[in-house]
């Protein structure tokens, strides 16, 4: 044999018992029993102390509450969704109390409005609806209402209704001056309500000529603003004072 | 607000469009992006070392040496971006104990190791015998036995045996560049795999990958070349300079029509994909694909190099003196690195700057310091320069060095 070739044998071959070597002591021995992993894995997960209790440890005691949230539509989230795990308050019902999210900020993970979730999921926007209320005072988390499509204004444009109501224009309702399809409370994006898009259209009531009560303000659309549509300069949700 | 969120809103309000949450910060960083640029260096400058052992390409033969070392400087270095990346470095052993042969990236264990010990390691131990030999007996001290260990204790010098030497040397380098093939070829297949990315999933990604390592490769040894003559005050071989630049732009020209033909495929085909790519191409990475990967690292050296070196016919189409042609091919190549790492930047971070909605695109945020930072990649990229250097000093690549040793 050439020279080469029995030394580069010894080298390979140191290196390869040194791979023979490693895998013989160093892979856990359960090691691809069952998949490519250490089969062991699955006894000393299976060790672990069982934190939650199960949807039917709930029934056996919460039963009126279970049937009500089983009709419903949050059937599908289960108890220590929101509860958090069961399994040692099953065991020792008085001294472990499980807690129940009474904060804002719990619903709103799911609710809280978010492009990404699917067309017809109930969302709101946790700044302006009803700020400060918690959910529960109006939703019942056991059996929450079918969502429909808002009746107000206010539902989703909290902001600007709540500016609105304490400023001169109060009384105005939304659709005297923004032109609303009935499309928009379905699909908000795609169908807009309109903006005035005249300096005639403020003029009805602040014009000069206008047949309003006098206490309106009044201005002479000749000459006042030039070229400006109104509310580019006043905001039309709460304008100024006199 | 709790500082540490600070970079994230940062982030967030340069988020366009619809994005998921979980898209907004990039998971593959800068050292994702060296990881392919340096692994292609090692495939690049090995198949330039195959064409004067294969192919009897006499002019290049000063490069063959400093190839090999360039090659094994640059692989060592290769997983270490990856270690770096993925954290737990003391774990990365394991892929070699318990293969799983249904996972690419778990393979590569294997890829790089057949390519550090069979392929490069022993062709540079065969083709280095010889000398090892002849050094170690004209020296004294520690130069002396690490050249004696080096050889491993093989001292025959004899007609036969070094005749054997070429031999293995020879069939190790054929088998070396579908082995360089597959190393730079597997980058681009995991790439190219992925599915769901509209930028990434394409067949043509391991080819183009492939050619922008040999294109990159040859590149870095014509910049080392230049450079060593400068250092060690020899004469430019302009005869292998100009064969160097020659074969750049024959590269040049493959993996840009590649380029341009994965380019035109895509537009042609226009899958759903096409808005959010074409919106991003001409936002978020206007600079580093249309102004530094394709007319500063692709079209400008490409022209230089097409109107200085002879690579169509004995002179160039401009007749410019040795000098300038060396400034040409020096500045060609330092754009061509620039280009290729912007290819890899392009690749790897355009890969994750759209969101799978197709309707928005974030930014990625690089960080400085840390381990993923910017600072960690640099090093890594000068890491390699360094450990060429111990093996320049170590094993001189030079044909002069190893002629004045034989004939003393």
């Amino acid at each position: 044999m050439r020279q080469q070739i029995s030394r580069l044998s010894i080298v390979f071959g140191v290196l390869l018992l040194a791979l023979v070597l490693a895998r013989h002591f160093l892979i856990p021995k359960s090691f691809g029993k069952i998949g490519h992993y250490r089969a062991a894995a699955v006894d000393a997960i299976a060790a672990r102390k069982i934190k939650y209790a199960g949807h039917q440890a709930c029934a056996s005691c919460h039963e009126e509450i279970v049937k009500l949230h089983d009709d419903r539509r949050h059937r599908n989230v289960a108890c220590e969704v929101c509860h958090g795990p069961a399994a040692a308050h099953v065991e020792a019902p008085t001294e472990i109390r499980l807690p129940a999210p009474k904060q804002r900020g719990y619903c709103p993970l799911c609710h809280g409005y978010d492009p990404s979730r699917p067309t017809g999921f109930p969302q709101i926007d946790p700044v302006s609806h009803n700020p400060l209320k918690p959910c529960i005072t109006c939703h019942n988390p056991h059996a929450p209402e079918t969502p429909h499509t808002p009746e107000e204004c206010s539902a989703c444009h909290g902001e600007i209704a709540r500016t609105k109501a304490v400023s001169h224009h109060a009384l105005l309702p939304c659709t005297g001056c923004h032109e609303t399809q009935k499309q928009h409370k379905i699909t908000p994006q795609l169908s807009r309500p309109s903006k005035p898009a005249s300096r005639a259209f403020c003029g009805q009531c602040h014009g000069v000529d206008a047949s309003s009560p006098k206490e309106i303000p009044r201005v002479d659309l000749a000459t006042h603003g030039e070229r400006y549509v109104c509310w580019q300069c006043h905001y039309p949700h709460f304008p100024e004072l006199k | 607000m709790d500082p540490q969120l600070q970079p994230l809103m940062d982030v967030l309000q340069q988020v366009k469009g619809y994005i998921y949450p979980n898209e907004i910060e990039l998971q593959w960083g800068l050292l994702v992006v060296v990881y392919p640029y340096v692994t292609g260096l090692v495939a690049g400058a090995f198949i330039l070392a195959s064409l004067e052992r294969v192919f009897n390409v006499r002019e290049v033969q000063p490069t063959y040496r400093l190839s090999l070392l360039t090659a094994l400087a640059f692989l060592i270095v290769a997983p270490l971006p990856l270690l770096a990346h993925l954290g737990h470095p003391g774990r990365a052993f394991e892929i070699f104990l318990t293969p799983n042969l249904n996972s690419a990236m778990a393979m590569f264990g294997f890829i790089y190791a057949w390519y550090l010990m069979v392929v490069l390691l022993l062709e540079i131990w065969f083709d280095y015998r010889k000398d090892l030999i002849q050094w170690a007996a004209g020296e004294t001290g520690l130069r002396r036995f690490l050249h004696r260990a080096l050889t491993l204790g093989a001292t025959d010098l004899s007609e036969r045996s070094l005749s054997f030497d070429r031999g293995a040397g020879k069939l190790i380098t054929l088998i070396g560049i579908p082995s360089a093939f597959l190393l730079h070829g597997y980058v681009g297949f995991i790439f190219g795999s992925v599915k769901a990315n509209p930028w990434w999933s394409s067949v043509l990604i391991p080819i183009v990958f492939l050619f922008s390592a040999i294109v990159s490769g040859i590149a870095l040894i014509l910049l080392l070349f230049l450079f060593s003559s400068l250092v060690r005050g020899k004469d430019v071989d302009m005869a292998c300079a100009d064969k160097l630049a020659s074969f750049l732009l024959y590269a040049l020209i493959v993996d840009f029509s590649l380029e341009m033909l994965d380019f035109i495929h895509r537009l042609y085909e226009a899958e759903e994909s096409i808005k959010i790519l074409s919106q991003m191409i001409s936002s978020r990475l206007f600079l580093s694909l249309v102004v530094l990967q394709v007319l500063v690292g692709t079209v400008l050296p490409m022209l230089s190099l097409f109107l200085v070196s002879p690579a169509f016919r004995s002179r160039g189409l401009l007749a410019a003196p040795a000098e300038l042609r060396r400034l040409v091919y020096f500045s060609a190549a330092v754009l061509i690195q620039i280009g290729i790492f912007s290819t890899r930047w392009n690749v790897v971070i355009g890969g994750q700057l759209f969101s799978k909605s197709l309707r928005g695109l974030t930014v990625y945020k690089m960080e400085l310091l840390g381990i993923e930072g910017f600072f960690m990649s640099a090093l890594l990229l000068l890491l390699p320069f360094l450990i060429l250097y111990l093996l320049v000093v170590l094993l001189p690549p030079w044909p002069d060095r190893e002629a004045r040793v034989a004939d003393g």
